[in-house]
């Protein structure tokens, strides 16, 4: 859904999409020194990571999922 | 105990778009410090990426004024504040021409009439390419001088001896408290929806218009609903959308394979034909057809309707020291519908500009108060509540009760009395005892409860309005009160903080901007609302 997991093989840890991504989806994993989407379902779709990753390392698919809706959460 | 910041500067500007953009650069014209925070990245911050017309008016292009403001007056039906309208025109070209100073280059795309739609006037809007300009903006406040801080959430203003000087918040990576004072602030984080699917505003959370709304700034607007649509198939993918040919300008089939019947100027013909039972609706593109359905900025005002009221034309608020800018100052320059293409775009750069000469003004003549009384202590409080509590509710889980509550068409589109009653007691319900209560494990989701708080404030501030509204008109649909009402409504509805309550008054508008009495109400408003008789 949306926002995929950051291909770790293409992702050169430049930490571009960390810094503006609108919904603060992504985080640096310092050890392995790539991003990671952290929080997907904050994802907007506004595909801001996929047109400046200077490596392709991104993928947004146009669907989007929400979660049941539950008594309390 | 998280680590404390305080810098200080003369003017702080919140959230950077086209309008905080434009305040930022102005400001450091007239030689005052600007520092610029946003709670995202300036450059990809609010609706401005998105935006790629800009309303331009000159004469010597042939243009002319009080054609231009014809076009708003009854586009908008009066309720357009035509101080605002007039300037919100003459400014543009210079702040066109400040754009492509700084290298954002404009075109001109004819645009194919809207089936079955009238061409609504003779105002016209350039085109820039999408993203650009707000990457240029970004370079320009650099290059301007103005400090940048990114990814900070403000999460209120200080106020001291009633008057602005400051704000604080955190930066959305770590859970430090920031505090800026300053001698003027210009609130530029405009506008707020429910993160519905379909429109790119998911940050946009209302969080100017609730902070300064929490700081007792007068709040307008808030019952002319933005009316952008979706597809049904990938209700939200905005980018998905866009490439499938623009397929928002063919033509409309409703379920019985007849076209939608257009109301002219009034823009909720999906959701009028969702109500009668005709639904789903298709579209035709480019490849194929679309399933379109509407509420895609659900929560959000037209632009430029909602946000603070204006106290003067140097963007000023009834609070000193405090200004507003693009989506956040509630100018009502476009009234209650977007009367104009390009109108949102141009209206931030030229409100910004004002903005920023505004509180420069403000900030060579005023000095930052000595100390901070206790206005740190509550603010510290304010920032961390959610962090502290070890449970409770989510902010995510509460933000879907509230989705589910607000986004159904019939609450903020189809409205009734009785629907927005019911809302309205859910929505309470949600900001007095599910609000209090969320928690948050990281200081990303510090952020989602920060802006589920100013979404549920948003929320009740909509119904409020709504409820007060009675009658209809432009964006604004009762179904209860389907005529539009002179008689009592040409005024604007207002909210405010009185004694911990929201509430709501009017404000009349001035006699000489009303629409002619002498005509008959048919002349006046030619397109009929749903249900609307005309008494013969």
């Amino acid at each position: 859904m949306a926002v995929q997991p950051v291909n770790v093989e293409l992702c050169n840890g430049c930490g571009i999409c960390v810094r503006i991504c609108p919904l603060d989806v992504f985080r640096m994993d310092r050890e392995a020194k790539k991003a990671v989407t952290r929080y997907p379902e904050d994802c907007m779709l506004c595909e801001f990571c996929v047109m400046d990753c200077p490596e392709n390392a991104i993928t947004v698919t146009p669907d989007k999922s929400s979660k049941l809706i539950v008594s309390w959460g | 105990m998280p680590s404390e910041k305080a810098i200080t500067t003369d003017v702080l500007i919140i959230g950077g778009g086209m309008a905080g953009c434009f305040a930022a650069i102005k400001a450091r014209e007239r030689g005052v410090e600007v520092t610029l925070v946003d709670k995202g990245y300036v450059g990809k911050s609010g609706q401005t990426p998105f935006a790629g017309s800009f309303a331009v008016f000159h004469p010597e292009w042939g243009h002319k004024l009080p054609e231009w403001m014809e076009q708003v007056n009854t586009v908008g039906e009066y309720v357009n504040n035509r101080e605002w309208t007039e300037i919100g025109f003459l400014d543009t070209y210079d702040r066109y021409q400040d754009l492509v100073s700084w290298g954002v280059e404009f075109h001109k795309i004819d645009r194919p009439p809207q089936p079955g739609r009238p061409r609504l006037g003779p105002c016209e809007a350039l085109h820039t390419e999408w993203r650009r300009h707000a990457e240029i903006l970004r370079k320009q406040a650099l290059k301007a001088g103005a400090r940048i801080i990114d990814r900070v959430m403000i999460v209120d203003l200080i106020k001291q001896d009633g008057r602005v000087t400051g704000a604080g918040g955190f930066p959305v990576g770590a859970d430090d408290l920031l505090v800026v004072r300053a001698k003027a602030t210009v609130m530029c984080a405009g506008a707020g929806g429910f993160k519905a699917a379909g429109w790119p505003i998911h940050e946009l959370t209302a969080d100017g218009d609730a902070m300064s709304y929490r700081a007792g700034a007068e709040i307008t607007g808030k019952e002319f609903a933005d009316p952008h649509s979706t597809s049904a198939e990938f209700p939200a993918a905005f980018n998905h959308i866009m490439r499938g040919g623009r397929p928002m300008f063919g033509l409309l089939i409703n379920s019985e394979g007849n076209p939608v019947r257009s109301r002219g100027t009034l823009f909720l013909d999906l959701e009028f034909e969702a109500h009668a039972g005709r639904a789903p609706i298709t579209q035709k593109t480019a490849d194929g057809q679309v399933t379109r359905i509407g509420g895609a900025a659900s929560g959000m005002s037209v632009h430029k309707a909602e946000g603070v009221w204006p106290a003067g034309t140097d963007c000023s608020t009834s609070i000193p020291g405090l200004y507003a800018a693009g989506d956040a100052l509630g100018n009502m320059q476009s009234g209650s519908v977007y009367a104009t293409i390009g109108l949102g775009l141009s209206g931030a750069a030229v409100t910004g500009a004002r903005a920023g000469w505004g509180a420069a003004a403000y900030a060579l003549q005023a000095d930052l108060p000595a100390g901070d009384g206790d206005a740190l202590g509550g603010l510290r409080e304010a920032v961390y509540a959610p962090l502290k509590r070890t449970g409770g509710f989510s902010p995510r889980w509460v933000t879907q009760v509230l989705q589910n509550t607000m986004v159904p068409y019939y609450v903020m589109y189809i409205k009734h009395g009785d629907r927005l009653q019911a809302a309205l007691t859910i929505v309470e319900f949600i900001g007095g005892h599910l609000v209090p209560k969320m928690y948050a494990t990281d200081p990303h989701e510090l952020r989602l409860a920060h802006e589920t708080k100013n979404m549920v404030l948003n929320a009740e501030m909509r119904l409020r309005a709504s409820l007060m509204r009675t009658e209809s008109r432009g964006c604004h649909y009762r179904e209860d009160f389907p005529r539009r009402d002179d008689k009592n409504w040409l005024a604007w509805v207002l909210l405010r903080e009185e004694r911990d309550r929201m509430v709501a008054f009017k404000r009349p508008i001035p006699e000489a901007w009303w629409p002619d009495q002498s005509k008959s109400y048919e002349e006046r408003y030619p397109y009929r609302l749903p249900g609307e008789y005309i008494a013969s």
